[in-house]
């Protein structure tokens, strides 16, 4: 019974925020990255590979409507081609990864244009190790949910006249569960019907992961041109085996603010545009 | 400058010392490093060592004298080639660019007992039809003949249904599987398909769990399945011709097919091979090649060694009358199936 009462009091108070009453733009991102890969996957090798690395991102965060001032919501989808290669020069390792993660951010606004935000994500990952020398063991596959802790540092601020965001954005899972091969087993087998330790709780102890983001957004009119720098960093070790995909990308990509046509005519006032990172 | 100090903290050190945790062991690109990276991957992942009795550290020991810093790499290759052959297995392979290493004792030391000009001769005068790598056709006695050299080339239902349907009036059918140095177990489970009406305990799975000699998973049982349904099957009598170059996945195919009730192996003692192979690789960039993973038969047998065949059926190829066109094994078959 308390509990209820305590569900029913938080959702008033959310739904009496003042926010309401403003227009909360969805701010998107389209990004493109290059830059390198640092491979290592014992199931296939026990050799380091480096190469590059390319991805494609969009990223979409609003203010939460219920909460505007205080919570804002963040879609970032990526996707990622890695090629790699032996140190002898005479293997290569294909890499493909598609990633979501929605968060729900905390967020803190600070004199100075600067916003701080924290809250959790849950993201879902899958893709695939090819090691094209390998005969029985190809591929090892990567799969992942994950509960993660976000976070962000934003500054608003001006280069001259043009206005700029430099924004930092670290995630790193928490708990979760993984997808993993057993030591030297064939997927023929799984493919037989052996499913028998292949999905493991991920933390921090097993599975490592720490995402970062780094943008500048040049606000040029109506749309920013972004520039940036996003690093991943994965070292996972179980069943014997380790993993360790490491990726650094220089990031240019394009991001606007956009509202429903039917905000856009009744919005007079920038005051009343709660803008989730801007 | 606290906050300063914890986002530095996470940022940098945790991931360093998170992966410092998961740390892999990195052999330098010498003589010495290409050996102790080989030692090391057939220490951890070979499957038969204790099952084959081998003393891999005395090994050790013995080959590592052999090393010197100063040797050329084909001089490495040999010593390390050597090493392997230790092992006796025909899954056994290090690549380097210009040679492959292969132990071959486990057919060369033994007759082939299969001559193929024989068959296409004497008993087709060459008129046999052939479907990709495949020969059939129809022998002495209405007995259907299936020329199978390989599993490595994928065949088709389409294609097994035709095979079986020009065969259908047959009395018996051989399967020929000398000389077959296997290929893939998707190959073998369709092939299996055709002879059994029900499911099959087709043998057990081992793999490795980690880098101890005693590692191994418990044995996982797999099964077959008849072929769909309107696909032709044979449920009449079944010779296989084996002899010492069945190996791999042909050895597979033998060890299930035993156990049916219809099917009778003739011939040599096949070549086993029944550790799957994995790939890896040494910092040198050759690739290395072992068995992983062990196939039990469906009694819980290794077949690593061969599979002898059914009792009173085990001969070799007479190569007296081999010069007179005659195969005694295809033969001997051909009576068995024929009574």
């Amino acid at each position: 019974m308390s509990r209820l009462r305590l569900t029913a009091i938080l959702l008033m108070l959310l739904l009496i925020s003042p926010a309401q009453a403003q227009d909360r733009p969805v701010l998107s991102a389209f990004t493109l990255g290059i830059g390198s890969s640092h491979i290592a996957d014992t199931y296939l090798t026990p050799l380091k590979y480096e190469g590059w690395s390319v991805a494609a991102g969009y990223e979409r965060m609003q203010a939460f409507k219920p909460s505007a001032d205080s919570w804002i919501t963040r879609l970032y989808i990526t996707g990622e081609l890695n090629r790699s290669i032996n140190p002898a020069g005479n293997a290569r390792m294909w890499g493909f990864e598609l990633s979501a993660s929605w968060g729900f951010i905390r967020r803190y606004s600070l004199p100075y244009g600067i916003k701080l935000g924290i809250g959790p994500a849950l993201s879902a990952r899958g893709g695939c190790l090819y090691n094209s020398r390998n005969s029985n063991n190809p591929a090892s596959a990567k799969a992942a949910i994950t509960a993660d802790a976000t976070a962000f540092a934003a500054w608003n601020t001006h280069i001259g006249s043009l206005p700029i965001t430099f924004r930092y954005q670290p995630t790193i899972p928490v708990i979760g569960a993984f997808f993993s091969p057993c030591y030297d087993e064939l997927y023929f087998e799984i493919y037989m019907g052996n499913r028998r330790g292949l999905v493991h709780p991920a933390w921090w102890g097993n599975r490592f992961e720490l995402n970062q983001l780094v943008t500048l957004d040049l606000h040029l009119g109506s749309s920013s041109l972004r520039l940036g720098y996003d690093s991943s960093w994965m070292s996972s070790r179980v069943s014997n085996l380790t993993t360790r995909i490491i990726t650094h990308r220089f990031v240019i990509g394009w991001t606007s603010e956009w509202l429903s046509s039917e905000h856009k005519k009744a919005t007079t006032n920038r005051a009343n545009i709660n803008s989730a990172l801007y | 400058m606290k906050r300063l100090i914890h986002i530095l903290y996470i940022s940098v050190i945790m991931p360093l010392l998170m992966s410092s945790c998961h740390d892999i062991p990195t052999m330098p690109d010498n003589s010495r490093g290409n050996f102790e990276a080989l030692w090391t991957i057939i220490n951890e992942h070979y499957c038969f060592l204790r099952e084959k009795g081998i003393d891999w550290d005395s090994i050790h020991t013995v080959y590592s004298h052999r090393i010197a810093e100063d040797m050329t790499r084909q001089e490495l290759f040999n010593v390390l080639a050597s090493m392997l052959e230790e092992l006796k297995d025909g899954h056994t392979n290090l690549s380097s660019p210009w040679e492959t290493s292969y132990y071959r004792q486990w057919w060369s030391d033994y007759p082939q007992n299969y001559d193929s000009r024989i068959i296409e001769q004497y008993y087709f005068n060459f008129n046999y039809r052939q479907l990709g790598s495949i020969r059939y056709g129809v022998v002495a006695d209405n007995i259907g003949y299936i020329g199978y050299p390989t599993f490595a080339s994928s065949i088709g239902d389409g294609n097994l249904d035709a095979i079986l349907s020009y065969l259908a009036t047959c009395n018996g059918l051989i399967i020929d599987i000398r000389d077959n140095g296997g290929g893939d177990l998707t190959g073998v489970e369709r092939l299996v398909g055709r002879f059994t009406t029900e499911q099959i305990l087709a043998g057990y799975m081992v793999h490795k769990t980690g880098p101890g000699r005693d590692d191994f998973s418990s044995p996982f049982p797999y099964y077959f399945k008849p072929a769909p349904q309107g696909r032709m099957m044979w449920t009449k009598p079944v010779a296989l011709l084996t002899n010492r170059s069945t190996f791999s996945a042909a050895n597979n195919f033998v060890a299930v097919m035993q156990y049916l009730p219809q099917v009778i192996i003739v011939g040599a003692r096949t070549g086993g091979g029944s550790g799957m192979p994995f790939s890896s690789e040494l910092p040198c960039g050759w690739g290395v090649r072992f068995s992983a993973c062990s196939l039990l038969d469906a009694k819980g047998n290794t077949t690593e060694w061969g599979i002898d065949p059914t009792e009173g059926c085990q001969m070799d190829l007479d190569p007296e009358a081999a010069l007179h066109g005659h195969d005694t094994i295809l033969d001997f078959a051909i009576q068995q199936l024929s009574e």
